[in-house]
């Protein structure tokens, strides 16, 4: 294990050293990084010289602020290709990719988290999807033929209240209330029973496996509150 | 109106024609009753297979029979209109004509000229929005517009804030028609053969109140009696048929209406009786039809019958004009009195 020499200097470059590692570099050329320091004459780490001159001594980099051509592209690139600094700086020649990075943290992050924001909150309609209940088909005679209907619904409730009298009328009540709660604004006044809407015992949500005409508990103390409530 | 059963022609001074320079399908009447009485605006659009069609402003005088066309409020449009139709309850401030295609737009009808006022767009990344085969402007709640899209989406507008109030999907395949019954209350019909109510109190849930009898058999077109709200009629692809639902029975029409001769493609209800409805179809006929109380053993039988001269492609009939039936074949407009 190498020990790291005793001494080395760190924090922020003087401009002494500034011109003793230019003068190294315009004599030496570049490359050849653990003898730099040496050569210079400079106390410090063979990295530190070379990221000091790639990022900031190099001749061809640009100083002063990004024009707002640069940050547009920024903006895309990082959009495109997200944090690789190396591949955006290399599409925006005298920038560093230090510099790009910097810059975006400091100044352009919040504006995209800005419009972001904005975006999504104007545009934010959720889409429902109804569920679909269908009728199932009931004996010709039902809805109309209130007589003679023949009740054929099997109750699973032992404790429900509704006598079995009134079952025989169900499917027709189902029919009613469904249409007129539908359209009560119109045909009833008054109560208006948002949660019930559309709710009649005889639908059958489609990927219900049901048997014809068994019931549910549940369902059925619902329909025999709606009674109540309506009757 | 007439009441006999017999199938009678109308007679040729009761139909007023108008024609046009290019093919014509969407149709609208204006349901104005503002001082200019007597004469009414009737809104068509061209089904030009291109992008640019246009929309015309015709005016329509029962005084003198004629239907002339007013130049300056003739305008383009997008894609062929695939509705059109007059705001329901208009005032002279706002007269408005809202049009659907490959989006809603809304057009102010002004005297001298026709001004577009927005373009109602739904998408996200606004680079496509799916195309909208109808639309219906809720009468009740005239702020509300719902389209339908072969998106399988029914959406929901508040063109005063020009914004939507809901989108759902209403279907599993393309949705082809709407219509309101109530103020909170629409139906649609779609590619996958069932009408479904919607209630926007209630948005998790639809009702299905009809399936066509061969699955997936598309219906095309859906009407709801405004008279009596307890009736639809829909027509199936293809088909001769117009259903006539009973929301009370769901899945059994009441009845079925078969004596056209090849498909129907439009039907509309009388804007002022609730036993009346028109239907029109390929067999460039119209029939006017009466619903009984009872059904007669061998089907119902049209009231009257109207020959075009083809294929009649759109039937309007207005509650501003009950006396007068409008309807569209290939490039002519024709209005019939009933």
């Amino acid at each position: 294990m190498v020990s790291t020499p005793v001494g080395v200097r760190k924090g922020a470059w003087t401009e002494e050293e500034d011109n003793l590692l230019r003068k190294c570099i315009d004599k030496y050329g570049e490359g050849k990084w653990h003898q730099v320091p040496l050569r210079a004459g400079l106390n410090r780490c063979r990295k530190s010289c070379r990221l000091r001159w790639l990022n900031y001594l190099r001749p061809n980099i640009k100083r002063g602020d990004f024009t707002p051509d640069e940050d547009d592209l920024i903006m895309r690139l990082h959009k495109l290709l997200g944090n690789r600094w190396s591949l955006i700086s290399g599409r925006l020649p005298g920038r560093t990719a230090n510099d790009v990075k910097n810059h975006w943290n400091s100044h352009l992050q919040k504006k995209v988290l800005a419009r972001e924001e904005g975006r999504s909150k104007s545009q934010k309609t959720t889409i429902l999807k109804p569920r679909p209940r269908t009728f199932k088909r009931i004996a010709p005679f039902s809805c109309r033929d209130k007589t003679t209907y023949e009740p054929n619904i099997s109750i699973t409730d032992q404790n429900s209240d509704n006598p079995s009298a009134s079952s025989s009328k169900q499917v027709d009540d189902e029919c009613t209330q469904w249409w007129s709660n539908l359209l009560d604004s119109v045909e009833i006044d008054g109560e208006t029973e948002p949660g019930s809407n559309g709710i009649s015992l005889e639908l059958q949500e489609e990927d219900n496996g049901w048997n014809d005409f068994s019931l549910d508990m549940d369902i059925l103390k619902l329909l025999s509150s709606e009674n109540k409530r309506i009757n | 109106m007439e009441n006999s059963t017999q199938e009678s022609h109308l007679r040729s001074e009761n139909c007023v024609t108008y024609d046009s320079p290019y093919p014509i399908y969407a149709m609208a009447v204006s349901s104005t009753t503002s001082a200019a009485a007597r004469r009414r605006s009737i809104a068509v659009g061209s089904f030009i297979e291109d992008f640019h069609n246009r929309v015309d402003i015709l005016s329509f005088d029962d005084e003198t029979n004629s239907i002339k066309p007013v130049p300056s409020l003739s305008f383009e449009h997008p894609y062929p209109p695939t509705k059109l139709m007059f705001h329901p309850a208009p005032t002279s401030a706002a007269n408005l004509l809202a049009s659907s295609g490959d989006y809603l737009r809304l057009w102010d009808l002004r005297d001298t000229s026709i001004e577009p006022i927005c373009t109602l767009n739904n998408s996200k990344t606004s680079e496509y929005c799916a195309p909208l085969t109808s639309f219906d402007w809720n009468e009740v709640e005239p702020r509300r517009i719902g389209t339908s899209s072969i998106d399988t989406t029914c959406t929901i507008w508040d063109i005063e804030k020009g914004a939507v109030e809901t989108q759902l999907i209403a279907h599993d395949k393309e949705v082809y028609d709407i219509a309101w019954g109530e103020a909170g209350v629409f139906a649609s019909v779609s590619a996958d053969g069932s009408v479904r109510i919607f209630d926007l109190r209630d948005k998790e849930h639809s009702t299905i109140i009809y399936e066509s009898p061969q699955p997936d058999t598309p219906l095309l077109r859906l009407a709801w009696n405004k008279q009596d709200l307890r009736y639809m009629a829909t027509i199936l692809m293809d088909s001769n048929k117009v259903v006539i639902l009973d929301i009370r029975s769901p899945t059994i029409p009441v009845a079925e209406l078969d004596r056209h001769q090849a498909s129907v493609n439009a039907i509309s209800w009388a804007p002022q009786s609730c036993r009346h409805i028109c239907s029109a179809g390929d067999d460039a006929q119209a029939l006017l039809w009466e619903l009984p109380t009872v059904a007669g053993p061998n089907g119902i039988d049209p009231m009257s019958m109207y020959s075009a001269g083809a294929e009649i492609n759109q039937l309007q009939w207005s509650s501003a004009q009950p006396d007068w039936i409008a309807i569209a074949f290939s490039k002519k407009l024709q209005m019939l009195k009933v």
